[in-house]
């Protein structure tokens, strides 16, 4: 404490004013999205843009917390995207019930004698489930009636499984590259469990019609989306603030410690697993919840989307961005996803090379692969890396 | 008919006197002719029904003419011609357009008449049936095996009683002795079917024991086929299998279930049942009382139900504990449709002990599969085993090396149509295109990643995105076929369950080729020793005058180009596709992984344990295979809880860490 170069605790805001800048850049962009959209404002921006743009805001909240258990933390997880998937299988399932009770409600309001809740369940299952050859309601969806329950579980399920997965990880000291083989595998693992027809989650089909918001389905989807569009930008603010304070502290010294020389901090007297265990289930837990407000925007969820190669991209988007600082994170998975959708959905013009027609739907993926590698050799501090050269620290 | 029939016999009569009186003498001293035998059965031979024929081929067969065979077959094959003028039957051949009748006792052409003169004779399915059936014994002493082994054919898709004896005689002048094993078994099984005396039977049944062929498994199936049965009491003189107990072998619905379908109780009233019948009482909004919208839960609609009962407007409903006295009241069983208890209990005790041979057999096709599989996982990491293992860098792009090898043995083929040819070439070829893959990626991009493994997943990852997508852009997204040489594509059977693809033995041999090849490299050569060396200390090793950068690249190519051979081999049993390497890749990953990083062995060891174990899991749940590789999954993970290291785990300063 003698130490004169240390000064008095500023407010953590005060020491680290990208928060500011970044959460006054969200603000602006929302109002700007908001002017400019269909459901409210000018009508320039299309109601599926304004979906684009709140699904890519979800995607930038999984990215930062992605930077904190990779940037900040060092376990490169291959498994993010799984817990994301879990999020949006939890509220999906809600969605859907609720959904199809309404129109089963509607459907039976004109037999001769109203239905029991017996016949009404039986008819939700039948019409959820006999896509996959079932009429029974599985147990899992005990409680899809119930939307407090199902928020629960969003926060729940990838909650515990993390939990579960890290404790056992992190208990026999699985590190580095194996870890990330392991969360993998844990991915893959669920992805063809969820593939299968009979697990009660409706196989390959997935969950559908998930934009149909059951109780505001007399409000058009311009409305809704523009909802979904501020609760996304108020979810990513407020995660981004959350784990900016989270990394600016003691706790984002020790984590950052972890990540630089694991066997150092044990050695100093901390307890490395556990550190590594609340990093690894919060992040997984603010996965979920992007996840959750992720496909209610894109109105279907599958196995395929927790396919392993999506977690992996995910780390891409992190690293073009710039690992370790949170808005890194943000403008990797803005640029690459959003990038992405602009290749492969055909909006990129195509370069007659005379001999050869490169053809951006089919060579987008050559071009983000290499752009990869070259990032990764080239600029390990990804584009965020940019913003030493400009701002100089004092 | 009996118009015709009595038409025609009045035409055959004044022609087999005809026939009779111009019969050339040295022919009918040598054997009696055919034609005028055939000529007393003559309607029924040129206007043949089922119903009608069977005496008149017992009795031509009665008069054990020589020709009568061969006259027998070539009638039922349509070969047979009538000609209406005089009612003869001829046999015919082809000449041209126009057909040249051949006499059928003497075998010399007679006429080419125009086709309307004749009539060719087409019995149909049934009458051809009857025949074939007849012919049978006679078949079984043919001359010809090919037409034995028919007859063979014959009995056993459709075995009868009368068969037995016409079998049994035919066994001791059987010559060939494959075909004699075949009677032999054959008599077994009609025997145990249809044989008249009971000990016949059971010494037949006994025979049968542990015989896992399909027809002895069918016919034992057979005797102990059981039929499900209810009565009040247990039927005297049945052979009764088994005696159900309602609660414990059935539910009590169930059981319900096949009363009402034997008609020994009204069925149940189903909740669909009463909604419908409460729906067609309904009187100004209520129904017997209970208003229309209070009808929302069972109980109100039981009420209003019972209150119809009570007006009498409809039948009473069940009374609770009804169906629990029907199921009480009642016996329930299994019957077996064969009346022998003696010959049952054989049956039972011979499947019995052909389940047991059946079931060791069984454990012997799983254990090959399971070494197919094993190799398979192995020829896949086995590369990986060497960048991964030894050299210790992840290459998440290893999977569309084994994609490259398995095109350029596609587009060999495309040039070289002969597919031993082709594959000859294809392996080495395979193996120059990985390594020089292998080798420029190692220069290019992995060498400035070696402090910095996260990166290297992540680089080649990056990689292994745009190879995938390059595949796709070249050769399109559909499936492209590698088909192996016809001395591949057999199978080895050992019997109706054991078997394995020549192409499975083919990957398992050369899994053991790399295997012996790769501990050659790296335990006899000097390139391994440097290996060796450079991966457990470069600097040490560059300070004794290796060059760490050229070894770590022959390494890497080292590991390609292997993972480029085993790309064609599987290519060579599944399709080719861009995707085929990311299929393989988390596979091989664990492979590696659970057998232990650093080791060859390890990696033999970590394919046994997941290709044992993932065909060990599909066994018990065969129609999920999905299921199998999940739960195969979920236990590599906990088995990396408990044996961090793989299976087989370095020791001492080899381990590093």
């Amino acid at each position: 404490m003698g130490n004169p170069d240390i000064t008095p605790r500023q407010s953590f805001l005060a020491r680290t004013p990208s928060v500011l800048w970044f959460l006054g850049l969200l603000g602006l962009f929302t109002l700007g999205v908001t002017v400019l959209a269909e459901g409210f404002g000018m009508a320039l921006l299309s109601t599926s843009m304004v979906k684009i743009l709140g699904m890519t805001l979800c995607l930038c909240l999984i990215a930062v917390a992605m930077d904190v258990v990779w940037g900040y933390c060092g376990i490169l997880s291959l498994g993010h995207f799984a817990f994301f998937g879990l999020g949006g299988y939890a509220i999906g399932m809600w969605l859907m019930y609720a959904r199809t009770e309404g129109i089963v409600i509607e459907s039976l309001a004109n037999a001769p004698i109203p239905p029991t809740q017996e016949e009404i369940t039986n008819a939700i299952a039948t019409q959820i489930f006999g896509v996959v050859g079932s009429n029974e309601l599985p147990a899992l969806w005990t409680f899809a009636d119930s939307l407090a329950m199902q928020l629960l579980f969003v926060v729940l399920v990838p909650g515990l499984l993390a939990l579960v997965f890290g404790w056992l990880a992190f208990r026999s000291r699985v590190t580095g590259v194996y870890l990330s083989i392991l969360t993998q595998a844990m991915t893959l693992a669920l992805s063809l469990y969820l593939f299968q027809n009979d697990t009660g989650l409706r196989g390959n089909n997935g969950l559908s019609g998930l934009q149909n918001i059951p109780g505001l389905l007399h409000l058009p989807q311009s409305t809704i989306a523009l909802w979904f569009f501020w609760a996304s930008a108020a979810a990513l603010g407020a995660g981004y603030l959350f784990f900016a304070w989270l990394v600016s502290g003691k706790f984002g010294s020790v984590i950052r410690g972890i990540r630089d020389n694991e066997a150092r901090v044990r050695f100093l007297g901390y307890h490395v697993e556990s550190y590594k265990l609340v990093v690894f289930t919060l992040t997984a837990v603010i996965s979920g919840l992007a996840g959750a407000l992720y496909y209610p925007q894109a109105g279907i969820i599958n196995p395929a989307e927790i396919a392993p190669i999506a977690s992996i991209y995910l780390a891409v988007w992190v690293a073009i961005g710039g690992r370790g600082r949170l808005y890194g994170a943000v403008i990797g998975a803005a640029l690459v996803s959003l990038a992405s959708s602009w290749f492969t959905g055909g909006g990129a013009p195509d370069v007659n090379l005379g001999f050869y027609t490169i053809n951006w739907t089919d060579w987008w993926l050559v071009l983000l692969g290499l752009g990869f590698v070259a990032v990764t050799l080239f600029f390990p501090r990804g584009i965020g890396g940019l913003f030493d050269l400009l701002v100089r620290k004092p | 008919m009996r118009l015709t029939a009595l038409l025609s016999r009045a035409v055959t009569m004044p022609v087999i006197l005809a026939w009779l009186l111009f019969l050339p003498p040295d022919e009918a001293g040598a054997q009696p002719a055919l034609q005028p035998l055939l000529q007393e059965h003559q309607a029924e031979l040129a206007r043949p029904s089922r119903s009608t024929i069977g005496p008149v081929i017992a009795a031509l067969l009665a008069s054990d003419h020589p020709g009568i065979t061969d006259f027998l077959r070539k009638w039922e094959a349509r070969e047979v011609y009538l000609r209406p003028e005089d009612g003869l039957f001829f046999y015919a051949e082809k000449t041209g357009s126009r057909l040249r009748l051949i006499d059928i006792d003497s075998g010399a052409a007679v006429a080419e008449p125009g086709s309307r003169e004749i009539e060719q004779i087409r019995p149909n399915a049934g009458v051809r049936r009857e025949v074939a059936a007849a012919l049978v014994p006679f078949e079984l002493n043919a001359a010809d095996p090919a037409r034995r082994a028919a007859a063979l054919d014959a009995i056993a898709r459709s075995a009868e009683a009368s068969q037995i004896a016409p079998l049994r005689e035919s066994i001791g002048t059987e010559t060939d002795p494959a075909l004699k094993i075949r009677k032999e078994r054959l008599l077994t099984l009609l025997t145990a079917q249809f044989a008249p005396t009971r000990s016949e039977r059971l010494d037949a049944i006994a025979g049968l024991a542990g015989d896992i062929s399909i027809e002895a498994r069918g016919v034992l199936n057979q005797l102990t086929a059981t039929r499900d049965g209810v009565a009040a009491a247990l039927p005297a003189g049945a052979n009764i299998a088994r005696v159900l107990e309602p609660g414990t072998d059935l539910t009590e619905a169930q059981a319900h279930d096949r009363l009402v379908a034997a008609g020994l109780a009204p069925p149940r009233q189903t909740a669909a049942d009463l909604r419908d019948v409460l729906a067609q009482h309904i009187v100004e909004g209520a129904v017997g009382g209970v208003p229309l919208h209070r009808l929302n839960t069972t109980a109100e609609r039981i009420r209003a139900y019972e209150a119809l009962e009570r007006a009498g407007t409809v039948p009473p409903r069940a009374a609770p504990d009804e169906m629990a006295r029907a199921v009480a009241a009642h016996v329930f069983y299994t019957e077996y449709l064969q009346p022998d208890p003696r010959i049952t209990q054989a049956a039972e005790d011979a499947l019995a002990a052909t389940t047991r041979t059946l079931g060791l057999y069984q454990v012997a096709d799983l254990v090959l599969d399971g070494l197919s599989l094993a190799s398979i996982f192995f020829l896949a990491a086995i590369g990986l085993a060497i960048t991964f293992g030894v050299m210790g860098v992840i290459n998440m792009a290893h999977g569309e090396f084994i994609m490259m090898g398995a095109y350029t043995g596609y587009v060999v083929q495309l040039f070289i149509p002969d597919y031993t040819i082709s594959l000859l070439i294809a392996l080495p070829l395979a193996f120059v295109v990985t390594f020089g893959a292998g080798v420029a990626m190692e220069r290019l991009v992995i060498r400035h990643l070696y402090t910095r493994p996260l990166e290297t997943l992540l680089a080649t990852f990056g990689i292994s995105i745009a190879l995938q997508q390059l595949a796709k852009n070249v050769f399109g997204t559909q499936a492209r076929p590698l088909t192996a040489p016809d001395w591949l594509s057999g199978a080895l059977t050992l019997n109706d369950i054991v078997g394995i693809s020549t192409i499975r033995v083919a990957i398992f041999v050369l899994a053991l080729i790399f295997l012996a090849l790769l501990l050659f490299i790296l335990r006899r050569t000097r390139l391994g020793l440097e290996v060796r060396a450079v991966t457990q200390n470069p600097g040490m090793a560059a300070s004794m005058g290796i060059n760490p950068d050229r070894i770590n690249m022959l390494t890497f190519g080292l590991g390609s180009g292997i993972a480029g051979i085993a790309g064609v081999a599987i290519g060579l049993y599944a399709q080719v596709t861009s995707e085929m390497g990311a299929n393989y890749i988390v596979q091989s990953f664990m492979t590696v992984v659970v057998g232990g990083v650093g080791n060859v062995w390890g990696t033999l060891a970590g394919a046994s344990l997941i290709g044992f174990l993932q065909k060990g899991i599909e066994w018990f749940n065969p129609s999920n295979t999905l299921a199998a590789q999940t739960y195969m999954i979920l236990f590599i993970i906990l088995f990396i809880q408990f044996r961090p290291k793989g299976i087989v785990a370095l020791k001492g300063r080899a381990a590093g860490d």
